[in-house]
This record gives structure tokens, C-alpha cells and sequence, in this order.
């Protein structure tokens, strides 16, 4: 057990695989000298080389075009998009195309590729740079998405991700990336990917949340239970293609209450699927609606965004009393 | 905005290539100016007048005195993010003075001059920075991305090279509608890798629409240099592979670009679009978040620092006799009592509240806006945060 950064984390997962595995290359702007403007590919390039750790131009299309090609080929790419702001240049070369390959070249090929994707709020900025892009992708087919958030999560999710033989959407955790720090576990067995964690145990109301929030999430279920005896569940998604059903409706089947958060907007967010699944597999046990507490439909904005847009402890804490008090 | 705090050196940077400047002539790069501020390029001066000339001057400095003050306001954490400039002032000046106002500009993110140059002021500049309700974007974009609809300024989207497209679609327009306005984008030789470069470059090269488009050719797209972004470092010469009229000109020398830019606009009905790629450098970090002595040697900027477009106009003023110490120390406290009155100001403005974000994303609100902004108003003490 090493204790590591989340970041320290993601870059030992890079490089075990880019040692390991000579199919591995790393793609990105500005990933090489400097090791990424996050510098979570940092030392990478001096240790495997500029020919695994690539510095591509700036063209978050041609980068994401150009790993398709290499994973048809037989290459694991992992591909870092600078900010997930900038990764719908790549809609249509990762869902379109990568995403698309197997199934429409009758099973023959597949695209083994990896996104890193750094991805949501808190670091103020704006619009951009606090962007939650997993809507976009969960609407295709034939991509997986996965969103760790703590560094044995990103390290042991990643390796998953890496080895998963089909394109795999990773959201970094990028307020997380040097504040959290934690025990991290290398020998531990590489994770199925679509597993749900149950962080705190709770009867009385089901919070579901994924990414960062994760965290302050639990900080409000702590609270409750001192200051007003709620005794909220909260479970980690931590994967969304393909999501942890199984762990939700046993979790629901025993509060009856459900509060999905995320910080993507309402509309068309996460959280909408959830609630259509959660209701068709456990109408009869909820006692409640079932609430989504997310960012509004409005762009993320530069001087309130962090405050206002991505979801607060206010707001999770309202949405978990709402539930509660709920009566039919 | 903060991504990095680090200070650990890892890379291995190149070593550092000599200044295309100094070899003008062989790089086909048009120039006035010497390092010395001597008219002793390739093609003639200009002659602007006194007055012209120091409007170009006290521009650039005022330009540098805000990049130094807004870099220093980042540090101490007055404010969260900073683009420095220093090292490319000309450009945005010279120009910018090349055009009429009512033409529109599509800026990238290091050109604060336009927002001055076109009249609007010091204070809501820094009201921007600060992320004031009074500004006219309100808040909602990172530090320095200014723009306005009252200057013909559009803010950049922040997907660099996205907007390229964008300005010769709008010039295109003003072909079509008979408008008299010409368009003109600011963008770097990063964006230039992006698709959108190349698209913007095929559809004016067909349709010949009213657009001037500035490759800022500053050597560096964050920490990628230009031989890991392009195999041809000349920008200008990509115009040729789709019919597009191309110059290359010192991005340091604010008699050059104003030439070649006044030409280009002018002659715009008889030359269609012009690519121009100004090379200049970026002396300067890439952004507050950044850190050059990761991968950059600090040598590389000694090799640049005589072709400072700054200095090398001082010189040329100098030799004319128009201007002097005794100016140069005035213009400095000016400049600084200038900046001080906008800081206070703009330390004295609202900052938006959570019901800002909910304006502006249609013409009219809808029921669904409506909804969750009355939820998050209630859930929400203003002016609360939780970390
Ligand atoms: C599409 C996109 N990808 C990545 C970024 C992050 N980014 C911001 S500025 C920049 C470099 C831009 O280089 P260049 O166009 O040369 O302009 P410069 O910063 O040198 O002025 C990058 C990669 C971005 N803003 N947009
Ligand atoms: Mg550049």
C-alpha cells in the first residue's frame, strides 16, 4: 500500500500498463515534456519514450480519429483530451465511429481505445473547463463510461479501462486530482467495470451519486444523521456504461426514497435514465418521487458556476429533506 | 483557475531555435524594423505621423502595464485566472488601427488592446476581470476573454480555432447582404491544427467573403512547440493549397503589420481573404496555470528579448526625436494611476447572483428554466458557498 494522489494514481495506472503492454501508447496535447497541463502523464515520456507517449497537435478530432485507427490496427491508444469541454470535437470519430466498429463490421474488429477525459467543476472555470460531458456519450452505444473518484479508484479503474476491449470514457475527477490523497493498493484484482460502492450505509433514504460530488455527499449524509437522524445511503456509481442496477434496487427496496445527484445539467442528465429504470424495476417499493438534484439547463459560468451551478451541500441537503418529507 | 502548482522539472526541452526574425528576408517575413528600431526591411515605412505612432506606443505600454497588474492581481488571488500578453502587444494594436470600428473582430485570448483601441474603458476591462454583474458578459467568462457588441468585439468561444469558421461565415454574410463591415479573427498556430482551420480556409477561398485572418504565429501552443504541431512552420504558405492570398509578416514590428494589414483590408475587394501570419513570440507564461520552466529554456526568451516589439518601437521614436525618458516615466505613472482607479472601481462591483446564470440562454425563458431556477433560488442562501 502506497498512499498517492488521485493524479499520482491515474500516472502509476499509465505507467504499469505502458509497461506491461506494448500495445499501450499514450496520445494528448502537451502529454510528453511537461506531463499534460495537469501533469498526470508527468515523467512518462522521459521513462517509455516519444514514440509511446505521444505529443499530438492540437486537434482533439485528429487525436481521437487517429487512436481509432490504432486500436483497429491492434493498439490499446489512451487518449488525453486536455478538458472534457473540448472532447465534442471527437463526437463523431469516438461514437460515430469508434463506438460503432464491432457492430458494424459484423463483430471482426474492435477499437480497444481509452478516453481520459478531465471532467467537472470547481477549479472557477467556466464554462469550458468545468464541463461534465457523459450524456453525449451514454446516448450512443458501444462505449462504457467510467467515473472514479478516488486514487484507488483511478488507479484500479483505469488499468480496467485500459484492458477493456472496447472504448472506454474515463471522467478524472479534476478538483480531486492533488487535494484527495489515500491509500492505494496496486496488487488489489482489476475491478469489473460496471460495479456500484455502497460509501455509507443508510435505511432511511438512498443518495446516488457519481464524480466528485461523491464526496460532499457523504460530508451531508453525516450531517443529517447528527442533526436530524436521517440515515442516508450513499452509493458511488462509479461506472454509468453499463450501470450497477442490481445495487440500486436492493438499496431503493430497503429506503424506498431515491436522490440521484450529478453535476451535468437536468435535462437529458444521468439521472434521467436512473429514475426510468428505478421506477419500472421498483415502482411498488418507492414511497417517494424520486428527485434529481443537478445543474440547472444553463451553461457553467465563470464567477457563480462553482457556487451555483454544480450542486451544493445546500442543495443535496434539500433534496435529501424533500424526499424525506415527502407524503403521499 | 488553477490546474498545476508544481515546480518539478522533468523534460528535456529543445534546444533553442534562432529568431525567425532575424532572418526575414530568407523566411519571406515583410519587416520595417531592425532590432534596433532602424528602417532596414524589406519593405518601406509606413511613415505614420507622430500622433499615430504614439497611440501605437502608449498602447502596447498600456497593454503591458494591465498584463503586469492583472498577473499580479492572479498571484495574490484577487483574481482566479490570467492570459498574459507580454511579448505580442504589437500585433493586436497594429492591427487592430488597420481597420475601421465597424468591422468585426473574432478574437483568440491574448488580445485586450481591441476592447481600448475601439473606446471602451479601462474600468469595466478590469470589472471583466473580476467577474463583475456590471460587465457585459457578467461574470460568465474567464478573466481577459472580453468582448462586446458595442465595439464589434466577439469574445472567443474558448475552443481555440473553433471560431474561424465562424468569421468568415459572418463575412460571407455581410457579402451576401450587401453590408460594408469586414471581419477579421485573431487565432494562434495551435488552432491552426484544428479542422476548423481548414475548413475556414476552403470555404473562403471559394466564396472570397470580406474576412482577414491573423495567425498569432507565437512559437508555442501551451507546452507544444511548433515542430510537434505543424511539419510546414509556415503558416502563411498553407493559404496557397486553397487559393487563399497569404503574407507573412514580424509580428514585432507595429509598422509592418500595420502595412500589410492596412493593405489587406483596403484591397480587400480586389485580393479577396488574406491569411496573415504574424511571428512573434510568447515571452510570457501560457496562461496563470502554466509553468514555461517545464519545457521551455529561459534562453529562448534572452534570444527574443531584443526583438521586443515595445522596445524596438521606443527606438524607432527615439530616433525620430518624438519621444524620450522624461515621456516614457510620465506615460509609466499615468498608465499606473490609470489602473490603480480601475482596480478599485472594479473591487467596488457586484458579483453576479445565482439568478444571473438563468438569463440569456433563449431570447424568451421557458417553463423547464423557470422550474429548476426557482428550486435552486430557494435551496441556496446567496452568496453561500460550502468550500
Ligand atoms: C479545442 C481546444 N483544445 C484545447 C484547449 C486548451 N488550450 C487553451 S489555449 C491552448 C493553446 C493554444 O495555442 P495557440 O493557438 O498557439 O494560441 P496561444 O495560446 O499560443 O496564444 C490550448 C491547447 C482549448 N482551449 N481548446
Ligand atoms: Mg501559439
Amino acid at each position: 500500500m502506497t498512499k498517492m494522489t488521485v493524479l499520482e494514481a491515474l500516472n502509476a495506472a499509465m505507467a504499469h500498463e505502458l509497461e506491461h503492454d506494448p500495445d499501450v501508447v499514450l496520445l494528448g496535447e502537451d502529454i510528453g515534456i511537461a506531463g499534460g497541463i495537469f501533469r498526470t502523464t508527468q515523467g512518462l515520456q522521459n521513462r517509455f519514450g516519444k514514440d509511446r507517449v505521444i505529443d499530438t497537435p492540437l486537434d482533439e478530432k485528429g487525436i481521437a480519429a487517429h487512436a481509432v485507427g490504432m486500436a483497429l490496427y491492434g493498439m490499446k491508444p489512451v487518449v488525453e483530451i486536455q478538458f472534457s469541454g473540448f472532447i465534442h470535437d471527437c463526437i463523431e470519430q469516438v461514437m460515430f465511429c469508434g463506438a460503432k466498429y464491432r457492430w458494424v463490421l459484423g463483430g471482426e474488429y474492435s477499437v480497444p481505445m481509452t478516453i481520459r477525459a478531465p471532467s467537472f467543476g470547481g477549479i472557477m472555470g467556466g464554462i469550458w473547463h468545468s464541463h461534465s460531458p457523459e450524456s453525449y456519450f451514454a446516448h450512443g452505444s458501444g462505449i462504457k463510461i467510467i467515473a472514479p473518484n478516488t486514487p484507488q479508484d483511478a488507479y484500479s479503474m483505469l488499468i480496467a479501462a485500459i484492458r477493456d476491449p472496447d472504448p472506454v470514457l474515463v471522467l478524472e475527477p479534476v478538483p480531486l486530482y492533488r487535494t484527495l490523497r489515500g491509500e492505494v493498493d496496486v496488487d488489489l484484482p482489476v475491478p469489473e467495470i460496471g460495479k456500484a460502492e455502497i460509501k455509507r450505509p443508510g435505511a432511511d433514504v438512498t443518495a446516488l451519486v457519481y464524480g466528485p460530488l461523491t464526496h460532499k455527499t457523504v460530508e451531508v449524509a453525516e450531517s443529517l444523521s447528527k442533526e436530524k437522524n436521517i440515515d442516508v445511503e450513499v452509493i458511488d456509481l462509479k461506472s454509468l456504461i453499463p450501470f450497477d442496477i442490481d445495487t440500486i434496487i436492493s438499496s431503493v427496496e430497503k429506503t424506498g426514497k431515491l436522490v440521484i445527484i450529478h453535476e451535468a445539467s437536468q435535462t437529458m442528465g444521468f439521472g434521467a435514465e436512473i429514475a426510468a429504470s428505478v421506477q419500472s424495476k421498483a415502482f411498488g417499493y418507492l414511497e417517494a418521487p424520486i428527485d434529481r438534484v443537478c445543474a440547472p439547463d444553463v451553461p457553467h459560468s465563470y464567477r457563480v458556476g462553482d457556487e451555483f451551478y454544480i450542486p451544493n451541500k445546500d442543495r443535496i441537503r434539500a433534496g435529501i429533506i424533500k424526499t424525506m418529507e415527502a407524503v403521499y | 483557475m488553477s490546474t498545476q502548482t508544481d515546480k518539478k522539472f522533468t523534460g528535456n526541452p529543445r534546444e533553442p531555435v534562432p529568431v525567425p526574425l532575424s532572418r526575414a528576408n530568407e523566411l519571406d517575413i515583410r519587416q520595417v524594423l531592425d532590432s534596433e528600431g532602424n528602417v532596414n526591411g524589406n519593405i518601406s515605412d509606413p511613415n505614420l505621423s507622430e500622433e499615430e505612432m504614439r497611440k501605437f506606443y502608449e498602447m502596447m505600454m498600456l497593454v503591458r502595464a494591465i498584463d503586469d497588474r492583472g498577473w499580479k492581481l492572479q498571484r495574490s488571488g484577487r483574481i482566479a485566472f490570467w492570459i498574459p500578453i507580454l511579448g505580442q502587444e504589437a500585433v493586436q494594436v497594429a492591427v487592430t488601427c488597420a481597420l475601421d470600428d465597424h468591422d468585426w473582430i473574432f478574437r483568440a485570448h491574448r488580445e485586450l488592446a481591441v476592447w481600448l483601441l475601439r473606446g471602451n474603458s479601462l474600468e469595466m476591462m478590469f470589472a471583466q476581470f473580476y467577474g463583475a454583474e456590471q460587465e457585459p458578459l457578467r461574470g460568465r467568462r474567464l478573466p481577459c476573454l472580453i468582448g462586446s457588441r458595442d465595439i464589434n468585439l466577439i469574445s472567443s468561444t474558448t475552443q481555440v480555432g473553433a471560431s474561424l469558421p465562424h468569421a468568415v461565415g459572418a463575412a460571407w454574410a455581410a457579402k451576401l447582404k450587401g453590408g460594408k463591415e469586414k471581419v477579421l479573427i485573431f487565432f494562434g498556430d495551435g488552432s491552426a491544427s484544428r479542422g476548423e482551420f481548414h475548413s475556414a480556409m476552403n470555404f473562403a477561398g471559394i466564396h472570397q467573403p470580406p474576412v482577414i485572418m491573423v495567425c498569432v504565429n507565437n512559437g508555442w501552443a501551451v507546452t507544444t512547440p511548433l515542430d510537434r504541431q505543424t511539419a510546414v512552420d509556415n503558416f502563411a504558405s498553407k493559404g496557397d493549397s486553397y487559393g487563399v492570398r497569404n503574407v507573412r509578416v514580424d509580428g514585432n514590428d507595429p509598422l509592418a503589420l500595420y502595412t500589410v494589414t492596412k493593405d489587406a483590408h483596403d484591397n480587400i475587394e480586389k485580393y479577396g481573404p488574406t491569411l496573415i501570419e504574424a511571428v512573434t513570440f510568447r515571452l510570457g507564461y501560457h496562461t496563470s496555470s502554466d509553468n514555461p520552466d517545464l519545457y521551455r529554456h529561459e534562453q529562448e526568451c534572452e534570444l527574443w528579448r531584443p526583438w521586443d516589439p515595445i522596445r524596438r518601437t521606443r527606438l524607432y521614436m527615439e530616433n525620430k526625436g518624438w519621444w524620450d525618458q522624461s515621456k516614457e516615466d510620465a506615460l509609466i505613472t499615468l498608465h499606473q494611476d490609470e489602473i490603480q482607479t480601475a482596480v478599485t472601481s472594479a473591487e467596488a462591483m457586484d458579483i453576479p447572483g445565482p439568478a444571473s446564470q438563468f438569463d440569456d440562454v433563449f431570447a424568451e425563458t421557458n417553463w423547464m428554466l423557470e422550474e429548476q431556477k426557482a428550486r435552486i433560488l430557494s435551496e441556496v442562501s446567496e452568496g453561500s458557498s460550502d468550500d
